[in-house]
Parts: C-alpha cells; structure tokens; sequence
C-alpha cells in the first residue's frame, strides 16, 4: 500500500486512530466483561446446611426449685365384683386370679397412668439407663399397667412354670410377639415412640393383659391399690395432667405449679356410659 | 484508466465516516458481545443451573459427609463391630512375630535380588547383543568366532556385591542361576507372608464389611467420592439417547441429582434463609422413587416416556417441560404424575414395586371399573370376559370346520390309498390319512377346552348393577320413581349416578323396567331374629365390602352397596333368597335364543326345571346358559335360618316406612312402556343393568382407550373454550356448590385448557358443556353425575391422562411372559371380588375389616394375611379350598381352615377359569415354580417320633394349647388351625420357616417368634427340651415339622388327651371374655 496523497488524509487517518483506539477500547471491555462473566461467582450463601443437631442434652432442671405433684384418683360409682379367673386350663398356672381392667377399693381406682402430657414445651430429658421390669407370675402381669419412658429398657420376666407369649399390638410402635419358656431368660425390649395404654397381650392365656405407657418425660406415675400417686422433681410452670385408665378413657387437668410446691391434684371417674 | 481530477468535495477523502463507524463498530461489537453471551448463557440456561449444582451439592455433601463420619463412629463402637477389630489385633499379634521374621527374610531377598540384579541384567543384555550379532552374521567363520566370542565372555567371572558387604564373583551361568534362586526365594518367602498374614486380613475385612453393611447411609469415603465428581463437573449437556426408541433426553442437564445415591430433598438444597424452594432446589432433588428407576433403568426408558414434556429442548423451563402450545405431550403435573405408568402398563391392575402401591394410579383404573365406567365406554383390557368369549365362539367355528376339511382330505387320501400303483405310495398315503385323523381328535381336546372356557366365561361376566328383571320380586314398586329422581338422595355412596332425569323420563323408565321384569313366585320365609342377625351381619364379613349407618356412623367397605336403607326398598322374601345365595337367578338365560328359559321350556322337553353350574344346557338347542345371577357377591354358606335372621335385620334398617312412598300406578300403564324403552335405550342402561331385551346392547359412550391423546381441539369445552384459554376470576364455568367441591384444585384461575382439565371439569360436572347450550333432550350430554369426591376425580383424570397411544417399541410394553404376567392377571380377579377388603397382600396393604371397630381388641379374629400365601400352601390344595373353603360337601356352615373365626371365608363359585388363575397368582406372588412337586417329609423313627411328641406337647412349646384339634370344645378357645390339615396344605419349607419366626412371614399373628435358636448351624428349641433330646444333636426344628406332617388323628387325640383340662379351659376362657367386656 502507498501512501501517495497527504493532506486530508492526514485528518482521516487520525480519526481513524481514535476510531481504532475506540473499537480497541470497546473490544477490551467487551473482553474484561465476558472474562468476567466467565470468572465463577463466589457462593454468595451456601444452601441450608440440614440442621440436624445430634439428639438435644437434657434441659438442665434446678433442683432447687422443683415442685411435687400427688393425689387420689377415685371411682366414683359401684365398680361390678372384678370377674374370676379360672386358670385351670394351665397347670402351671397357679394362684388366684381375677380381672383387673377395674380395680377399685373403697372407691380408690388403681391402676390409672397419671402423666404429664402438656405444658413441658421442647425440654428434653436423659433415658434412665435402669431397666423398669414386667414380671409374669402367676399367670398375671405385674405390674397391670406400667410407665416406661421412650428408650428405656424393659426387662421382662417369667417366674412362671409355664410359657407365655409376650405380644404387644402398638399403634404407633413396631409389633412383635415372642415366646418366653419357663426359666429362660429375660427378654429386653424398649419402645421408641410415645404411646399411651399400648395393650400387651400373652396369645396362649387369654385373660393375660397389660398395658405399657410409653412416654417422654419422667414425670409419670400409676395409682397404688390406694388410687394414691405421687410425681416429684417437677420443674415449675403450667401443666396438662392426664390420667388415663384403660377402659374409662383419658380425663385432663390443667395444673399450676410453683416452686417447691407440693399440689395435690385428685380426679374422679365416673361409670363408662354403656 | 483515465486520470480524472479529483473533485473537491471527494467524499473519500473529504468526508470522514469515522463517527458513523464508531456507531457500526459499537453495534456490532454489542452484538457480537450478545451473541457471545447468547451462545454462552442466553441459549445455555442449564449452565447457571449447574453452577448453581455445584455449590449447593458440595454444601449439602459436607453436611452429609459429617452425618456420614459420624455415624460411623457411632458403628465403630457397636459390640460386634468392637470384637472383630479385637479378632483383627488378636490375629495381627498372633501372627507378628512370624510375620516379622518372614518379612525381615524378604527384605533380606530383596536386597540380594536388587544386587544380583544389577550385574545380572547388565551382563545378560551384552550376553543377548552378541547372540543377536551371531544369529545375524551370514558367514561360518564370522559365526564361529562369534560363538567363541559369547562362550568367553560366559566365562568371565564378575563380582556381585551383596548388601551385607559379601563380595561373590560368578561366570554369566552361575549368575544366571544365583538370579533365579534368589528370585524363587523371595517368591515363596511373598506367599509365606500372605499365609501367614491371612487371618489377619481376613478379620480386617470382615470389619470393613461390618461397616458397609451397617451403614444406613453412604460412607464418608463414598461421599467424598461424589464431592470429588461435583467439583470436578465440566458444564456440559447430559443427555440420554436411546435410539431404537427415539427418546433424547437432557432433563439431567438441569436435573443433576436425579440419579444420586443420596436422598436429596427441595429443603435440602434451598439455600440458608429462604422460605421456600427456589426453582433450583426443586430442581436438584433426588428422584423421590429411586426404586422406580431400578426398575426402569433411566439409560433405557428415558424420562419422557414416564413424564412427558419435550427431552430435547434445553433453551427454557417451559420448554423443556413441553409447556407451550407447539408440543402436544406437556410434562404430567406432580399430582398426576402416575399417569405415565399407563404408557407402558394399561393392561395392569395394580402397579406396586416393592411395597409401594401406585395408589392413584390404581385407584383411577379400579374406579374406572368398579363405577362401571367400562359399561358405556369402550377401554381395550376392560371387557376381558366378553371379548374372550367373543374369541373362543371365534376359535369354536374354525376348529369345527378344521375337523370338517380333514375328515374330507382323510377320506380323499384313503381312496387314493386304495388306488395307488405300489404299495409304498398306498401306505405313505394311508399313514397321512391316519395322521389327519389324529389331528383330529386332537382337536377334539381342544374343542372340549375352548367348551369347558365358554362355560367358564359365562360364569365370569358379570355386571356393575343388579339385574332389572328381578325387579318385580325385589322392590318396593313406589320406592322405584324416587330413587330414579337422584340416587345420591336415598343413598350418598351409591355407585348408581344421577341421570337428571325430568319427572316424565322417571314415569315412562319406570313403567318399562316394571312392566319388562319377571313375575315368577318366590318361596315365602318366616320372620327370622334380628339381633341374631345383626350379630352374623358384623361378624361374617358382610361389612368388608358393604357399609352401615350414614356419615359419620359409617362402618365398612365401598365396594357393594350401603345397607342403611335397605328396609325401606327390598322385599323381605327376595333378600333372604339373595344373602342365603346371590347367584340363584330366577330364570337361566339363554344368549343364543335371547330370552329367558321357563319352567314350561324345561317342561316340554320333559326335563326337571333345574338350572345351576352342572345343569347349565338349555333345554331347546343344548347352548350354554347363563345360570347365576351376573353379581360378584358369594355364598357365606349361611343356613336358611341364618339367612331368614340377618335379612330380618336387614329390614329394620330404614328411615321411613316403605308404605309411606306415593303410590306410582302409573308403572302400570302399558302406553308409557315404549317411550320408557326409548329413554332406557337412550341412557344405556343395560351397561350396567341386566334387562329384558337389552342383553346385546351396545354402548353409547366413546372409547377411551387413547383419550389422553386426543388432540385437544377434538375435546369439546363448548362454549368454555375462550375462558379455558384465558383463566382469569371467570375461568370457572361450574356453579353448583357440590360439583365445584369435586375439583381436585378447587375453582379454576389459571387457563385449564388442557386434558387435565378437560377431565377434571367432565368428570366433577358430566353436562358442564351444555351450559348457555340451548338443546333438546336427546341432544343433551348424556353422561350422569357419578357424585365423585375431589381424590377419585383426580384418580380418574390421571388415569386418562395417561390413556395415550404410545409411541414406543412394542418391547417396552410390559407384556411379560412370565409368572409376572401371571400376578397381573391374578389381580384382574382378586380386584374383582374385592379379596383385599378382607386379605392383605401387600405389607402394609390395610384391609376393609382392619379398620372395623370390633377388630381393634380382636386382631386375632381378624382373616389371615396372604403375604407368603403361595410359599405356604400345595397349590393342588388351594385350588380345592377355594373351590370350597368349608372343605367340606356336608359340613358346610363353617371356615374349613380356620373354624375358630367368626368371619366367613365366602364361596364365590369360582369357575374353572379363575381358579387357575389365582392359584398361579399366589405361586407367582411368592415366587413359587409351577407346576408345585411336593417335597418329600422323611418318616421319622419310633425314637425321633416319641423326641418330637415330647417336644410337642412340652410346658415349653404347647402346640394344642392354640391349635385346633377337632375336639369341639377344645376348638371354641381355639386360635389356630388344626395340624391334621398340614399334610395336604402346607408346603415343608414354608412350615420350617414359619415356627422360626411367624412374626417375619405374618406380622402380628398370634404365634409367637422365638421358639428356635441357631447352635452349631442347627435350630434347637429355644427353651428347655424334654429329657429324651439328651445327645440329640440333630435339628429340632426339623424333627418338629417331620412330625407335624406325620401326624395321625389317633396320635392328636393321644397327645391332646394327655394335656390336662382341656375342659375347664373353656370355662375359664369364657370368664376372661365375660371379664373383660
């Protein structure tokens, strides 16, 4: 190429410099942006980590201040003569026996679950490492109704001549079913979910019943033969009672508690209505 | 070129264009610069999706990863796991000090063989270059000297200096074999060291296995495996192509962790402090059923073919999910998602993998039958019975006129025979003759098979609703008007829909029905006891596919019919002729002549007027008989007596007196007899119905089969059709308050133009479309109301949604060959009569009587479970059972397998037909190989035989104590079958299995788990054997079921003689149960 005409050339050429210089400009942008564009964006957040803490320590509880629950839980009504039973199909089975899904004495109810079932909030508490034990003897459970807290042991036990079958039918808790020959050994077993009046039953003795209380707090007792129960180290605060017997249903008190308290709460029942 | 003077304005050079330019070139750069980005992002939307993968993957995998760790820690400190790492240290100690002096050998050998090596190698390789020159040199003498050449420097010696500073020297020979042995020692002393390390070894894998076996989740080394791909991922497209079947699928472009191994939920990749999911964390989940696509290996099905929606596209979300105008497959919507089941799986009746049932899938097909959908419309697989019946008269015709042409061309041969030249062409001839007449006996065979299938067949069909020629002997006559006004008034659950008939369709349907029906008489009953009645109503089973009470007092099954009414229409006399057996029919029906065969036709003929599965000839020409009447419900085997009782409750269950309905004379009236055939006609229902003259009447309705598929202007929305493409507040066009309720999303906003609503809107209000239409009442949309709840509209909306025709191969129709297509057609019956109402098939399946109040204490009266069914029992046995579950011709009141229950296993007259096919469904159900050969049961010894009778009838395992004996006092506490019928029902293996652990094979049943450990590789009883098994080391569990099945009656009655109050159990059993209630 020659460059034969100067002059207005000259003027061009420098317009075109700029123009160059322009494009050059715009270009290298262009390039900055799309190189930047291409750089990786730092995580900005990072995705909701699935925040599941390993189970919670048991909420610390003051000693000091803890409060006692206790009371009577009667019958109110004439309870029918509890049915006898006549063992006599098993000569291993020995002893007296009779119905007990109402035991009333002088108008004391037994057997009734009394536990907290509101007002604790999201406390968790530790699983006592003790066994709590259910004894067949007699052809009978002992005891008839029993609180055991969610993951605690349950040792159970034949002193019987005989074999039973333990056969649980869980709502909300695994079903199983097995056979515990005379002088075998223990069977332990624990329940995971909370589950109120889960009826045990022995397959091979028919009138053999009993119902387990799984709950998660410890603050659970049954009533004696007096109707008497007591629940202890409670923590203050505002609380749901609920008692429940097996075949009058539940009934629930709200409770108040203070520091160092001991309340006494009682509940009556009345007749089932059929 | 001439020179011309350049002019003064030269726009060349005068004019600069340089600020013109400036613009070009900023256009273009911008333009460039867009289409850079475009092809890079704009056209690449799944890139920001897998960069945004990248991050909030490895984020969740750390979470995971320290889960991971965790829990394996947590494994590390389980006992098992602790004592094979203590076995791991113990064999590692034990074998160390071997192990190190092995090892210190083999490092010793190593370091010779290093040093032997080293001069070794050196010298072999000249020992080899000279050899090479030898072999090449062409001439003797060169070669000679060569040769001498090699053998001196062979002799040479040379030094090796071992490690432990001993110098050796060795001529090439010697070393070649110092080499070799050093290199075999060090072999062996390798080898020695594995022997010796191998317990140590083992136990270490064995605690690697612990941990993989344990581990619920990935381990942390498979996770960091999946951290390492994440951050190693290259944008790129992912693409399935399987060409035989035209699928190209990118889904997984943005889709990533659709086939990752971890469950990844929406939750889990929202990014920290959202409240809900983004459109990436929906993205990144996990495929929810993993278990599908194990079975539908993504590499082959793709995802469209199950989803929808447009594979290839990658430009848009709405695109690539098939939601725009141009592409007629949009992606299924979540709710409807199992409607892709149906491309591949129309023919099945239930869809379950695993333990999963495909409920709404399931759910449309058995509505779409059981509301008798399939009586109006076509749907290819709906009419098995009738279409094969159809195909057997097919095969019937041609087979006889095969017999014909043979008997013709036999006959033809033999003359030929007769006249032939030679005697080999006589006797080739006569031997083709004879062959044909083979042919055709065998054919004969055939022709009695497709013969004993016909009688079958006709046994099997059966209709939605009653028969209406029953009328006249069933109904209250005045209650017939008013149920036909709306159904769902009388009756809420009524599978009969509402016809929005006018007052004067009701008169003349009526009319026709009545006057049209049979007016044969029926034999008078006694009033029966209705509290006993209702005692056998709650607990034989009727409730498993009937209901009771109204609303909230509801108790029982959908399946049949609602009987809080009941008293206020039938006739007494009928009901009790119908529960003591539905099938009995009034008159047999003849499908050749078209009419109903009489006493008088029988008696013509001089023939009793006997018509029942064995008396099943008409008369007149000899054809098949419908003998029974066309309904699914069986035979509870009830005396008359008890049939009189529950009928006689039945009764009482009514709202008003059945006197109190308006008087309907008008049914009489013969003029309005033909306008009432027209209507009955019109609305077709005989497609449900048996009536007089309609046997053969075809369907009004339009196939189904592929209605999905239909191209959406083929759908008519009528004047919807703007609103449905708009949405918007007015988008809905159903007003009446319970139709709106039938919508499974509520009132339409959005535009519902689509199948999807199409269906939806159909189904919720059937004349929806006639709306703002003026017509006359022939023209009107004829489909009724079928009083759908929300759940069902969506079930069947789904279910024709998926009702496409499919484009793929033929080989991904699942048309399996095997036992699988044997299970399927296994639950075309076992739908049909409603089985799982009472049974569970399927762990987890609930059953109807489940549910019922009076089986929550009682679950041991509950029927049994059939999950290993086919594994249980001999199939030879089971067809006899089901044939007659009383198992009995005489003793008929009873459950033949388990008379301690009070519920019924029902006789449903299974023909033929349905027998084989459900005793190959439980066979395949469990796996079982067809045909069953029995397994023999070895014959025990006297002595084996008085160890197991000991062990039989010891305090620990009391076997009489639960199962039934035969004795009938013993059997009322009774709870178990008796094992006299072991022999004949059960299969060996299965009863092994069983007493190890009955809670494994039937969860919750009354046997209890346990009786048997594991010792020494043999099940011995659990608890303390009797003294006779001292130094028995044999099985005994085993020993137990060789017994059982060798059992005699004479040896039960001994054993159970021996056990102590039988009788006083009883008593006492009656204690408990008084006590208790």
């Amino acid at each position: 190429m020659t460059t034969k005409k100067p002059g207005k050339g000259d003027i061009m050429n420098q317009k075109t410099t700029w123009a160059m210089i322009a494009i050059g400009v715009l270009a290298l942008c262009a390039f900055l942006v799309l190189s930047a564009c291409n750089k990786k964006e730092e995580p900005a957040s990072s995705p909701m980590a699935e925040q599941q803490a390993a189970q919670p320590a048991a909420t610390p509880i003051d000693p000091a201040t803890v409060a006692t629950i206790n009371g009577t839980v009667k019958f109110d009504g004439t309870a029918p003569k509890p049915a006898k039973i006549d063992m006599s199909q098993d000569p291993g089975c020995k002893g007296p026996n009779e119905a007990e899904n109402l035991v009333v004495d002088k108008g004391d109810l037994a057997n009734v679950f009394v536990y907290v079932k509101d007002g604790l909030g999201d406390r968790s508490f530790d699983v006592p490492k003790d066994a709590v034990v259910l004894e067949q003897h007699g052809c009978r459970y002992h005891p008839h109704v029993l609180g055991v807290m969610a993951g605690q042991t349950v040792d159970i036990k034949n002193a019987d001549p005989t074999t039973h079958n333990i056969h649980p039918t869980p709502k909300d808790n695994r079903e199983w079913n097995e056979s515990q020959p005379p002088s075998s050994p223990d069977i332990e077993k624990s329940f995971a979910r909370e589950e109120i009046m889960l009826p045990v039953k022995c397959n091979q003795h028919p009138w053999m019943k009993m119902y387990i209380n799984v709950v998660k707090s410890p603050f659970y007792a049954v009533t004696d033969k007096d109707g008497k129960y007591e629940i202890k180290g409670l923590p203050p605060g505002d609380y749901t009672l609920a008692f429940v017997q097996e075949k009058l249903g539940e009934q629930d008190q709200k409770v108040t508690v203070a520091a160092k308290e001991s309340k006494t709460v009682d509940e009556t029942f009345k007749p089932a209505a059929d | 070129m001439p020179d011309k003077p350049i002019p003064e304005q030269d726009p060349i050079t005068s004019k600069s264009y340089a600020g013109y330019y400036l613009v070009a070139t900023v256009l273009l750069v911008a333009t460039l610069f867009w289409a850079l980005w475009d092809e890079a992002w704009g056209q690449r939307p799944w890139k920001a999706f897998q960069d945004e993968w990248r991050d909030r993957y490895t984020a969740f995998l750390n979470t995971e990863r320290s889960k991971s760790a965790k829990s394996q820690t947590a494994i590390e400190q389980d006992p098992q796991y602790v004592a094979l790492k203590q076995a791991y240290t113990q064999a590692y100690l034990a074998a160390k000090p071997q192990a190190e002096e092995t090892r210190k050998k083999l490092d010793d050998a190593s370091a010779r063989l290093l040093a032997a090596q080293s001069v070794f190698t050196d010298r072999r390789a000249y020992v080899n270059a000279l050899t090479y020159e030898y072999e090449t040199t062409s001439s003797a003498s060169a070669k000679a000297s060569k040769k001498k050449e090699i053998d001196q420097y062979k002799q040479k010696k040379a030094t090796v200096e071992y490690p432990d500073g001993t110098r050796q020297a060795y001529d090439f020979d010697e070393l070649e074999k110092t080499y070799n042995d050093i290199r075999a020692e060090k072999t062996k002393l390798s080898l020695e060291l594995g022997v010796v390390l191998k317990p140590a070894t083992d136990a270490h894998a064995k605690m690697d296995e612990y941990v993989s076996d344990h581990m619920v989740d990935l381990t942390p080394a498979q996770i960091d495996g999946l951290k390492k791909k994440a951050a190693d991922w290259d944008a790129k497209i992912v693409q399935i192509n399987v060409a035989e079947a035209n699928i190209v699928d990118r889904c997984e472009s943005c889709h990533m962790n659709t086939r990752e191994p971890l469950k990844i939920t929406e939750a889990a990749m929202m990014l920290k402090g959202e409240k809900k999911p983004d459109e990436y964390a929906a993205a990144f989940t996990s495929h929810p059923r993993p278990e599908l696509l194990q079975i539908h290996d993504p590499e082959k099905f793709g995802c469209s073919p199950c989803h929808q929606g447009n594979g290839r596209a990658t430009t848009s979300i709405e695109k690539a999910h098939g939601n725009y105008e141009h592409w007629l497959w949009p992606l299924f919507p979540k709710e409807n998602v199992q409607a892709g089941c149906q491309n591949c799986h129309a023919a099945d009746m239930v869809l379950v993998s695993g333990d999963v049932q495909y409920q709404t899938i399931n759910d449309g097909k058995d509505l779409f039958r059981q509301k008798g959908c399939m009586g109006c419309h076509r749907y290819e697989g709906y009419d098995r019975e009738p279409e094969e019946l159809n195909s057997i008269t097919q095969q019937i015709k041609q087979i006889e006129k095969q017999k014909i042409d043979n008997l013709k061309q036999a006959s033809y041969l033999m003359k030929e025979a007769d006249a032939a030249e030679t005697n080999d062409e006589a006797n080739t001839l006569n031997t083709q003759a004879v062959d044909l007449k083979v042919a055709n006996s065998k054919l004969d065979g055939r022709l009695q098979q497709l013969d004993f299938q016909s009688h079958s067949l006709m046994q099997d069909m059966k209709k939605v609703g009653p028969n209406l020629k029953d009328i006249r002997l069933k109904l209250n006559k005045n209650w017939i008007p008013v149920w036909l006004k709306k159904p769902t008034d009388f009756r809420p659950t009524t599978k009969m829909p509402n016809f929005r008939l006018t007052d004067h369709q009701i008169e003349a349907i009526s009319a026709f029905i009545w006057q049209d029906a049979l007016t044969d008489p029926l034999p008078q009953h006694k009033p029966g006891n209705a509290a006993h009645g209702k005692e056998l109503f709650e607990t034989r089973g009727c409730l498993a596919c009937h209901s009771i009470g109204e609303g909230d007092q509801m108790q029982g099954g959908t399946f049949a019919a609602n009987l809080s009414r009941v008293g206020e229409k039938a006739n007494y006399d009928y009901l009790v002729r119908w529960i003591h057996n539905a099938r009995e029919r009034t008159r047999p029906y003849c499908p050749y002549e078209k009419k109903d065969i009489g006493p008088e036709d029988y008696a013509k003929k001089g023939l009793p007027y006997q018509f029942d599965l064995e008396h099943s000839r008409c008369p007149n020409d000899g054809h098949e008989l419908q003998v029974q009447n066309m309904t699914v419900m069986p035979s509870l085997r009830l005396t008359e007596g008890d049939a009189e009782d529950i009928a006689t409750y039945l009764m009482t269950q009514k709202k008003k007196d059945p006197s109190s309905y308006p008087s309907a004379s008008y049914m009489d009236d013969p003029s309005l007899k033909e306008e009432g055939k027209k209507w009955v006609r019109f609305y077709g229902c005989a497609g449900c119905h048996e009536i007089a003259g309609f046997e053969d009447e075809g369907r009004i309705g339009t196939e189904l089969t592929f209605e999905g598929s239909k191209p959406i202007e083929r759908l008519d929305f009528a004047l919807f059709t703007e609103v449905a493409q708009r949405g918007g507040k007015d988008a809905e066009p159903i007003k009446d308050k319970e139709d709106l309720a039938r919508l499974p999303d509520g009132p339409a906003t959005e535009p519902w133009y689509n199948h999807k609503g199409f269906f939806e809107h159909k189904l919720a209000e059937p004349n929806v479309y006639d709306q703002g239409m003026v017509k006359g009442d022939t023209e009107k949309l004829r489909m009724p109301n079928l009083h759908l709840t929300k759940d069902q509209v969506l079930d069947l909306t789904t279910f024709l949604m998926g009702s496409e025709e499919t484009s793929l191969p033929e080989s991904y129709q699942y048309k399996p060959g095997d036992a699988r297509h044997d299970i399927q057609a296994g639950w075309w019956v076992i739908k049909k009569y409603n089985c799982m109402g009472c049974h569970q098939f399927i762990p987890g399946q609930r059953t109807i009587l489940m549910g019922l109040k009076q089986y929550q204490d009682a679950q041991d009266q509950l029927p049994p479970k059939l999950l290993t069914e086919g594994a249980r029992v001999d199939p030879e046995w089971l067809r006899r059972f089901l044939s007659n579950p009383a198992l009995s011709t005489t003793d008929t009141n009873r459950d033949g397998v388990r008379p301690y229950l009070k519920v019924r296993m029902p006789t449903f007259s299974f023909s033929d037909n349905e027998l084989r096919i459900l005793v190959r469904f439980f066979q395949a159900l469990s796996q079982q190989p067809m045909p069953y050969i029995p397994q023999e049961v070895p014959t025990l010894t006297a002595k084996e035989t008085d160890m197991a009778r000991s062990l039989f009838s010891s305090t620990a395992a009391p076997c009489l104590k639960c199962h039934a004996t035969g004795d009938p006092n013993h059997d009322k506490i009774a709870t178990a079958p008796n094992f006299l019928l072991a022999k004949e029902r059960l299969k060996p293996d299965w009863v092994e299995r069983w007493i190890t652990d009955p809670q494994a094979v039937s969860p919750g049943t009354s046997m209890p788990s346990g009786l048997f450990k594991q010792q020494n590789g043999q099940w011995v009883f659990a608890g303390p054997t009797p003294p006779t098994f001292n130094g028995f080391e044999g099985d005994h569990r085993k020993l137990l079921v060789d017994y059982i099945f060798q059992l005699t009656p004479e040896e039960q009655r001994r054993v159970a003689a021996a056990m102590p109050h039988a009788r006083a159990a009883i008593e006492s059993h009656h204690a408990a149960i008084g006590g208790s209630r």
